[in-house]
C-alpha cells in the first residue's frame, strides 16, 4: 500500500514521469503496447465500458494513451522531436482525470481478445492505478479493502470467531436440508485439499460452501479437506490497486497456511481473481519457489467426478431457466469455462446459454475491483453493466450463475436498481439444491428465483 | 543533383530502415517478461501457427470488427501482392512465363492494375473511417494521419505511372536499380521519368519514416500476440 500521503506539484509531476519512463526496462508486454498500438479503435467496440456510454475518456486508447503520451514524450525519438503531432504529452498535474479513468476499466481484457496485435489495455490500466498507488492517490474505498485484508487476511475484517459461527450455522442448515450430519472440517492439519472461497462464499452467500461439502461428503472424502479460520478469504485486492508488494504480502499467509495444513491441493473457490492469482501468477511465476502443494480450483474438480458418473441430481429441483456469466478472471484469464457449465447441465434442469459466451464474454460492468465500489455505483448500474443486462435478458433466465463475488455483487446491485426479475448466484449453489445424497436432494423450498 | 540523390539516398534509406527496424526489434526482444499474460482461448505447445495465422488473416479483429477487418484486411494483403508483383522492377524471369505460358506484361498490367486500384480504394476507406466514426476519429493524431497520407500519396503516384497514359520504361528502371546494386556509379542512368521519380522519393520517405512510427505495427505483431494468446 502506498504510505496514504498524497503527493502533489513537481514531485507529483516527476514521480508519474519517472515511473512511466521505466517501462523501457519492461515488463515487454507494456514496453510494446506503448510502441505497436495501429490506433484502429476495435478496443472501443468490444470495450463494455465505452458500449454502455461512449464517451472519449472511456475510450480505451484515450484512457491509455494518458500513459502511452508520457512514455512518447520522454522516450521515443519521434516524441522528443515532433510532440504532440505524434501523440506525445506530458502529465497535465490532474490526477483526479487520472484515477477516475483507470477505476472506470474493468480490466476484463476483453479488448486484447479482439485487437488484431493483441494489446491488453488491463495491463495498462493496472500501470496507471500502480502510479496512482505510488502517489497516495488508490480511491479510499480501494485502500480501505486492501489495509483490512492485509490486517485481518480477509476483505471483510471478519474474525476467526464469526468464521466459526458461520460455519456451524452452515453445517446445521444442512442437517435441515438432509437430516445428517454433512461436516465442514475446520483447521485440520493433514488434510489433503485446502479450500479458499472467497468471504462471499461464507458470509453472504454461503450456498456455493454447502455445495462443496455435499460433494465431499458424497465421495466419501469429509475428513479429506479443510477450511482456515484465519485464512478464508481468497480476494487479493492487490491485482486490483496495481500494487504487486501488496498482491504478495495478501498473498503469502494463504501459500502458509497450505503448507501447515500439510495440503497436497490449494482448492480454489468461486472467485476468479483469487484463483487467477493462484494459478497464473503465484503457482506459475514461483512466488514462494517450489509448492508441495498443487492450486486447482473447486469447478474443475467438481466437473470431473461429474464426468466420471460419481454424483447424482434431482434436477426437478432447479427447474427455472438458468444461465451462466463467465467471470472475466475465470474465462478469459484462466480458461475455465467448460467445467462451470458442466455442474450447470447436471444440476439443473433448463441451463441455457448467453451469446457471447466463454472468452467472449461481456464483463458484467463489476470487474477490476469496481464492484466493491460504492462511490462509482451510478457508473456501474447505467454504463459498465449496459451490454452484460442486455444479454442476460436475451437468455429469459430467471437465475444467473456465476462464479465470482465481485459479479455476484454487482448483479445484486443490478437487480435491485433496474428490479428485474432474476436472481443471482455461484455454480456450487445450484449443484447445492440438486446433488442427491443417500438418493436424496436437499429438503427446502424457500429459494429464490 | 537531382541525380545525385537519386545515386546515394536509396542506400541511406535502406541503412535506415534496416538498421531503425533491427533497433527497435532488439529492444522488444531484450524487454524483459516476468510470466505470461495468457488470455484464453489460448494455444498450447507451439506459439507459431497462431501467430501466423493473425499476420496473415487477422481472425482476431474479424471477430471484433468486420468492416474494418474487410477493409483492413483487402488493403494488407493487396499491398503484400504489389510489394511482391515490384519484384519484376529488378528482375525478370522470362524462362518462368515461358513454362507457365504467360505474357508477364499483360498479366502485370491486368494485375497489377487492380491491385493499385485496390488498395488506393480500400485505403482511402480506412482513411474515410478514421474520419467519420467517432470511437476513432478521437484517438486520431496528426502521424495517424499523417501514415495514411504518405502511404496513399505513394499509392497514387504509383497508379499514375501506370494509369496516367505517359510511357513508363521498365528496361531503362531495370538498368537502373542493376547498376545500383551493382555499385556501378559510373554506369548509373537515373530514369528521367517524374512520375518515377516522386514514386521513388516518397517510398523512400516511407521507408525511413518506419522505424519511428507505428507502421512498424508489422513487426510487433509477432511479439504480441505471442504473450497473450499462448499459454
Amino acid at each position: 500500500m502506498g504510505n496514504g500521503e498524497k503527493i502533489t506539484g513537481q514531485e507529483l509531476h516527476d514521480k508519474v514521469v519517472e515511473s512511466v519512463k521505466v517501462i523501457k526496462n519492461g515488463p515487454k508486454v507494456l514496453n510494446l503496447y506503448m510502441d505497436v498500438c495501429a490506433r484502429c479503435g476495435t478496443c472501443a467496440e468490444v470495450c463494455p465500458v465505452y458500449r454502455g456510454g461512449p464517451t472519449e475518456l472511456r475510450n480505451p486508447v484515450v484512457r491509455s494513451d494518458f500513459i502511452r503520451g508520457i512514455y512518447k514524450k520522454y522516450m521515443t525519438t519521434s516524441g522528443k522531436f515532433l510532440g504532440s503531432a505524434v501523440g506525445a504529452s506530458d502529465f497535465d498535474g490532474d490526477m483526479k482525470k487520472w484515477v477516475d479513468s483507470f477505476y472506470e476499466c474493468t480490466g476484463c481484457r476483453r479488448c486484447a481478445t479482439y485487437c488484431p496485435f493483441g494489446i491488453d489495455n488491463s495491463v495498462i490500466t493496472r500501470k496507471g492505478r500502480a502510479i496512482a498507488d505510488a502517489t497516495g492517490y488508490t480511491p479510499d474505498t480501494m485502500k480501505k479493502v486492501v489495509k483490512t485484508s492485509l490486517e485481518t487476511c480477509n476483505t471483510d475484517g471478519a474474525s476467526p470467531e464469526a468464521f466459526k459461527a458461520s460455519i456451524e450455522f452452515l453445517e446445521e442448515e444442512m442437517k435441515d436440508e438432509h437430516g445428517i450430519d454433512i461436516k465442514i472440517p475446520v483447521d485440520v492439519v493433514g488434510a489433503e485439499y485446502f479450500y479458499v472461497p472467497p468471504s462471499g462464499d461464507v458470509l453472504v452467500n454461503p450456498e456455493a460452501t454447502t455445495g462443496i461439502a455435499k460433494v465431499f461428503y458424497v465421495l466419501g472424502m469429509q475428513d479429506k479437506w479443510t477450511m482456515s479460520s484465519k485464512c478464508f478469504d481468497g480476494a487479493n485486492y492487490g491485482l486490483f490497486t496495481g500494487n504487486d508488494a501488496d498482491m504478495k504480502a495478501d498473498n503469502k499467509p494463504y501459500v502458509e497456511e497450505a503448507k501447515r495444513f500439510g495440503a497436497k491441493y490449494m482448492f480454489m473457490g468461486e472467485c476468479g481473481h483469487a484463483y487467477r492469482i493462484m494459478k497464473m501468477m503465484m503457482e506459475k511465476g514461483k512466488w514462494w519457489g517450489e509448492l508441495p502443494f498443487k492450486v486447482i480450483n473447486c469447478m474443475e474438480w467438481t466437473a470431473d467426478r461429474i464426468r466420471e458418473g460419481k454424483l447424482e441430481f434431482d434436477k426437478s429441483k432447479n427447474p427455472m431457466p438458468v444461465t451462466y456469466h463467465d467471470p472475466c478472471n475465470f474465462g478469459r484469464s484462466c480458461g475455465i469455462v467448460d467445467d462451470p457449465r458442466e455442474i450447470l447441465n447436471a444440476a439443473c434442469a433448463d441451463f441455457r446459454e448467453m451469446y457471447p459466451n466463454r472468452g467472449e464474454n461481456w464483463c458484467c460492468g463489476g470487474g477490476g475491483g469496481l464492484s466493491a465500489m460504492d462511490d462509482i455505483r451510478d457508473f456501474r448500474m447505467e454504463v459498465s453493466s449496459v451490454k452484460k443486462m442486455e444479454q442476460v435478458k436475451a437468455t429469459g433466465a430467471k437465475y444467473v450463475a456465476t462464479a465470482c463475488s465481485n459479479c455476484k455483487r454487482q448483479f445484486m446491485q443490478l437487480i435491485e436498481t433496474h428490479k428485474t426479475d432474476f436472481a443471482v448466484g455461484g455454480v456450487h449453489d445450484m449443484l447445492s439444491r440438486s446433488i442427491l445424497i443417500n438418493g436424496k436432494a436437499a429438503e427446502r423450498v424457500d429459494w429464490e428465483g | 543533383m537531382n541525380d545525385f540523390i537519386f545515386m546515394f539516398l536509396p542506400y541511406i534509406t535502406l541503412l535506415v530502415f534496416v538498421l531503425g527496424v533491427i533497433f527497435r526489434i532488439r529492444a522488444w526482444a531484450k524487454s524483459p517478461q516476468p510470466g505470461k499474460m495468457t488470455l484464453f482461448p489460448a494455444t498450447q505447445g507451439s506459439e507459431v501457427p497462431g501467430v501466423i495465422k493473425e499476420a496473415l488473416f487477422f481472425p482476431s479483429l474479424f471477430k471484433g470488427d468486420k468492416t474494418l477487418w474487410s477493409f483492413s484486411w483487402i488493403f494488407h494483403a493487396t499491398l503484400a501482392l504489389i510489394f511482391i508483383g515490384h519484384v519484376r522492377v529488378f528482375t525478370d524471369f522470362p524462362a518462368l512465363w515461358a513454362a507457365l505460358n504467360i505474357n508477364a506484361d499483360n498479366m502485370s498490367a491486368t494485375s497489377g492494375g487492380i491491385a493499385g486500384i485496390l488498395v488506393m480504394a480500400t485505403l482511402i476507406l480506412l482513411l474515410l473511417r478514421r474520419l467519420a466514426v467517432g470511437r476513432v476519429r478521437e484517438i486520431s493524431n496528426l502521424a495517424d494521419y499523417f501514415a495514411l497520407i504518405l502511404v496513399l500519396a505513394v499509392i497514387i503516384t504509383g497508379n499514375m505511372m501506370r494509369f496516367s497514359g505517359h510511357h513508363f520504361d521498365l528496361e531503362l528502371t531495370r538498368a537502373y536499380f542493376s547498376s545500383m546494386l551493382t555499385f556501378s556509379f559510373s554506369s548509373m542512368a537515373v530514369p528521367a521519368d517524374s512520375m518515377f521519380r516522386a514514386h521513388f522519393l516518397l517510398v523512400q520517405l516511407l521507408f525511413i519514416y518506419i522505424p519511428f512510427s507505428k507502421i512498424l505495427h508489422f513487426g510487433g505483431i509477432f511479439f504480441t500476440q505471442t504473450l497473450v494468446k499462448q499459454s
